[in-house]
């Protein structure tokens, strides 16, 4: 299985550009996640690596073999070798479930015994293996997109692209087709790349994810990297729920930062690379934020905030409060209700993260938080 | 690359073919000595003897007249009918609406010969009424408003079913919005549908009047016996009688930029969409107005008109081909006979005619459904540079009137093929008809087309599969009926056609269509009404197939 190089693609539309100098590497045999809002460029860049977009300019390299170099090489999809699953599944509904999944070998002339024997253990390999002799319009959603899978799989492909491809199942089996994934990945060991918009998604599928808007690149990491630590703003606050704070950097010596929060007294101590002063946004995850529950002395421990509680929601596993900090309303969850009307909170120093106040590449991450759905103004 | 080349060398094709041919009508109308002739020169003498020929003007002139009072009669007539047919109770709609739209499936000529048999004033109908009742035909179908009826039987239907699909897609809660506000259910159809059907009024009368400007049968049918020209008539008469063929030229030039004026100037306001929608909407969403008693009334009114105007025309057909003579004198079960159909049958002049436009219209039809279907992949499912192009190209032809489009491949045929060898096959008029019916075969096949997600042929491309093998593999499966209700139209066209020939027919390539309108222009005797028959059967019978097989409908 090949890795997977994309150097320099720009692709522009009519009105926008699609691609900015994107570049990627993808490790062989991983599956590696392209995350971000629609119109971010992830499919656009799905489909230059299928050969079904040409991008302006930059080049395309399966392991050594260069599939797209603008103006020089252009390999046609059919050449690529590439197992594709849309969106939309497009499986051929005039032919059986056999026949979708043969088609590929067909076409590279297997001969047909060999053939069957493939499109058995590839239907027994998605649990269709019942289901050879029937027609697309006979199946569910979800054996339908497994179909689609197995089509992808067949000749076997160098490459497996997936495109938001359980999008059009229910939440469940969402779920479990994610899990599924990734064994059967793990079994197969193809060179995967996965486009979707959803989140949970892309961290639970996914060997490392690149997060994009915009035609950019913001992050490329593991699952736990762009979660825990968010190269800027709009990883940030489009990965997981986001309070942003805006505060001022007293102290840097590099490794931390003493930090003033707007609308805390207390300065914390932070852990911080950078050794620059000034004004700042400062990220903290919902349930990163400490909630003190009553003791019976009634006292508040020392480097707490105590807050009118504006907003309380009951999400079944858990309890989602809004309240603010100075003037930005901030989000906090806990596992365990609050009765009062008040709640006490402290930022545990270790889990805020700081961002420098100008991150023009972010223009949706500086957007504040919104109350209800802090993801609104990127979804 | 292999690709590419085929797809450049199949537009290239397709565009000398279908409008590559024009080019040589304006270069006849601007030369003094016939193309096939050596020397000439360049010269505006045509256009000056067309311009300075009164009778030139006064076909102009009893065109335009004509097709104002078609266009005129036909928007009242269609879009009461659209009215009241799809969105009030009128009792027996489904039967009024077939009534209605049998004359758009049947070969237009039968219907004038019917009109001719039964409504002249020497007709059957005519002269029954005058000796049977106090009742009398009030209009000369012998003058231009005459014609004018006769067209509007055509022309109504056209401007019901653009007008019909427009009603059935507006969106309910509009009227139900107006509703709410206090305004009666007649109140908000009239004041919030009818407004919206003005796109859709506008499209079909530019539509009419243009389409009026170039028939052929139906004035030659009427109104040459009464030295009534028309345009078309004109071009016609100096063609076959005169040979003035730079003159005729000449007034081709002009009627083509008439014609495709007028239909540019319709897809400037409305644009081409309309033609590319289904007439079917959304049935489920429409609110019935109720009429109370009136029903009763309005649906009597319709079926007399439709029965006077289309069955009584449709029976004076059928009662001429099987009686030796029709006339209110003789009661016709007394005259009954099958001669007219031996009489056709013994004359090879009719059975070639009949044999060639079935060959024309099977065999043609299918190579040319096949070059749609081509074409059509190519336009919409490629990257190919000039794929645009193609599609403008594909309807082209429906801004050429017959007569142009036969004088067309007349002089192309007269320049290219010097041996006159195509010309005296069947491929000169097969290539005509042809490409004179591609819009309607491309327009029946686009929406299946679009209809066909791209990421059906992607996905046979990232399994491996070749642009042509994508396309054969699975859009070509896919749209399989889609082009067999494309064939069922081209054959009905095709069978059926007759202007394109005026110019290109020779002895040995007589069709059925040219043929019943050069006897009919002279006589309405037995025979042709007996071919008209004949056309009738074979067109009901495909139409008949292709509707229960493939669910084909009649088009405007």
């Amino acid at each position: 299985m090949p890795s997977l190089h994309l150097n320099n693609l720009t692709k522009r539309f009519s009105q926008h550009t699609a691609l900015h100098e994107l570049s990627l590497t993808v490790q062989e045999g991983e599956i590696f996640t392209l995350l971000g809002p629609s119109g971010c460029g992830k499919s656009t860049t799905l489909w230059s690596i299928a050969g079904l977009h040409h991008p302006d300019s930059g080049s395309i390299a399966f392991g050594d073999h260069v599939v797209f170099d603008h103006g020089r090489v252009d390999i046609e999809p059919e050449h690529r070798n590439c197992g594709v699953v849309f969106q939309s599944y497009a499986i051929w509904p005039h032919m059986s479930v056999a026949a979708n999944v043969g088609y590929p070998l067909k076409l590279r002339k297997t001969a047909r015994a060999q053939r069957e024997q493939r499109v058995r253990e590839v239907l027994d390999l998605v649990e269709l293996g019942d289901h050879a002799t029937a027609y697309p319009h006979q199946l569910s959603g979800g054996q339908q997109q497994r179909v689609a899978l197995a089509r992808a799989l067949a000749h076997p492909p160098d490459m497996l692209l997936l495109d938001e491809p359980f999008s059009n199942l229910d939440a469940k089996l969402r779920d479990r087709s994610r899990q599924w994934l990734k064994n059967l990945q793990s079994q197969v060991g193809v060179t995967t790349v996965f486009v979707t918009h959803d989140q949970d998604e892309a961290l639970s599928v996914s060997d490392r994810v690149a997060v994009m808007n915009q035609g950019r690149v913001h992050q490329v990491g593991t699952p736990d990297e762009i979660y825990e630590h968010p190269a800027d703003l709009f990883v940030a606050d489009f990965v997981g729920t986001a309070n942003i704070l805006s505060a001022t950097v007293t102290q840097a010596d590099g490794t931390h930062a003493l930090l003033r929060v707007d609308g805390l007294d207390q300065p914390l101590r932070v852990p911080h690379t950078d050794r620059r002063l000034g004004r700042v946004r400062v990220c903290i995850r919902p349930e990163s934020i400490d909630i003190h529950r009553r003791t019976s002395t009634g006292a508040a421990p020392p480097d707490t905030l105590t807050v009118n509680v504006e907003n309380r929601a009951y999400l079944g596993d858990h309890y989602r409060y809004t309240v603010r900090i100075g003037a930005t309303p901030v989000t906090v969850t806990t596992t365990r209700p609050v009765s009062d009307g008040e709640l006490t909170i402290s930022l545990p120093p270790g889990d805020i993260r700081v961002f420098p106040e100008e991150t023009p590449s972010a223009v949706l991450g500086e957007t504040p938080s919104n109350e209800e759905n802090p993801h609104a103004s990127v979804r | 690359m292999s690709t590419n080349a085929g797809h450049y060398l199949l537009w290239a094709l397709a565009l000398l073919v279908i409008v590559g041919p024009i080019v040589p009508v304006v270069a006849a109308s601007l030369w003094s000595t016939p193309l096939y002739d050596s020397g000439g020169h360049l010269t505006w003498d045509n256009f000056h003897a067309l311009l300075t020929d009164g009778s030139w003007w006064s076909a102009v002139g009893n065109s335009v007249l004509f097709a104002a009072l078609n266009t005129a009669g036909s928007i009242v007539v269609g879009v009461a009918c659209a009215v009241l047919l799809t969105r009030t109770d009128v009792p027996g709609r489904r039967v009024l609406t077939t009534l209605l739209l049998i004359p758009l499936a049947l070969p237009g000529l039968v219907l004038i010969i019917g009109w001719a048999a039964m409504w002249t004033p020497a007709g059957f109908a005519t002269s029954w009424l005058e000796t049977h009742t106090f009742l009398s035909m009030p209009v000369n179908l012998y003058s231009v408003p005459g014609m004018a009826l006769v067209g509007m039987t055509v022309a109504s239907p056209t401007v019901f079913l653009l007008c019909r699909g427009t009603l059935l897609s507006i969106d309910p809660a509009l009227e139900d919005a107006a509703r709410t506000l206090g305004a009666g259910p007649l109140r908000s159809l009239l004041s919030v549908s009818l407004p919206l059907l003005r796109p859709a009024v506008t499209n079909a009368a530019l539509l009419v009047f243009a389409l009026s400007m170039e028939v052929l049968g139906l004035p030659l049918i009427l109104g040459y016996s009464s030295d009534i020209g028309l345009i078309s008539t004109y071009l016609y008469d100096h063609w076959t009688n005169d040979a003035q063929q730079g003159l005729v030229s000449a007034g081709a030039v002009f009627l083509l930029v008439a014609v495709s004026g007028l239909l540019v100037l319709r897809n400037r306001l409305v644009g081409d969409t309309a033609r590319f929608t289904t007439t079917t909407g959304k049935p489920t969403g429409v609110r019935v107005l109720r009429m109370g008693r009136v029903r009763w009334l309005l649906a009597s009114v319709l079926a007399l008109f439709l029965a006077l105007f289309v069955l009584v025309p449709l029976a004076g057909v059928v009662l001429a081909a099987f009686t030796s003579i029709l006339s209110p004198f003789i009661s016709p079960w007394s005259v009954l006979t099958l001669d007219n159909f031996s009489a056709v049958f013994d004359n090879p002049l009719y059975t070639n005619s009949i044999v060639n436009s079935l060959l024309i219209a099977g065999v043609g039809g299918a190579l040319t459904t096949l070059v749609i279907a081509v074409l059509s992949v190519i336009a919409h499912r490629s990257r190919f540079r000039f794929r645009g192009s193609l599609q403008q190209g594909m309807l082209w032809p429906r801004m050429m009137p017959a007569l142009v489009t036969g004088m067309a491949f007349f002089w192309s045929f007269a320049l290219l093929d010097r041996s006159g060898a195509i010309r005296a096959s069947l491929w000169g008029i097969g290539i005509a008809f042809a490409v004179r019916s591609l819009a309607l075969g491309y327009s029946a096949f686009y929406p299946a087309l679009a209809g066909i997600g791209a990421d059906l042929d992607h996905a046979a491309r990232t399994s491996g599969a070749s642009w042509w093998t994508a396309m054969r593999t699975v859009v070509f499966r896919l749209v399989a009926p889609a082009a067999g209700a494309s064939f069922v139209l081209l054959f009905v066209a095709m069978l059926n056609d007759a202007e394109p020939a005026v110019f290109l027919v020779t002895d040995r390539t007589p069709v059925l269509g040219l043929t019943m309108l050069q006897l009919a222009a002279t006589s309405i005797g037995g025979s042709v009404a007996a071919l008209g028959v004949i056309q009738m059967v074979i067109t009901l019978v495909v139409l008949g197939a292709g509707r229960a097989l493939l669910g084909v409908r009649p088009r405007a």
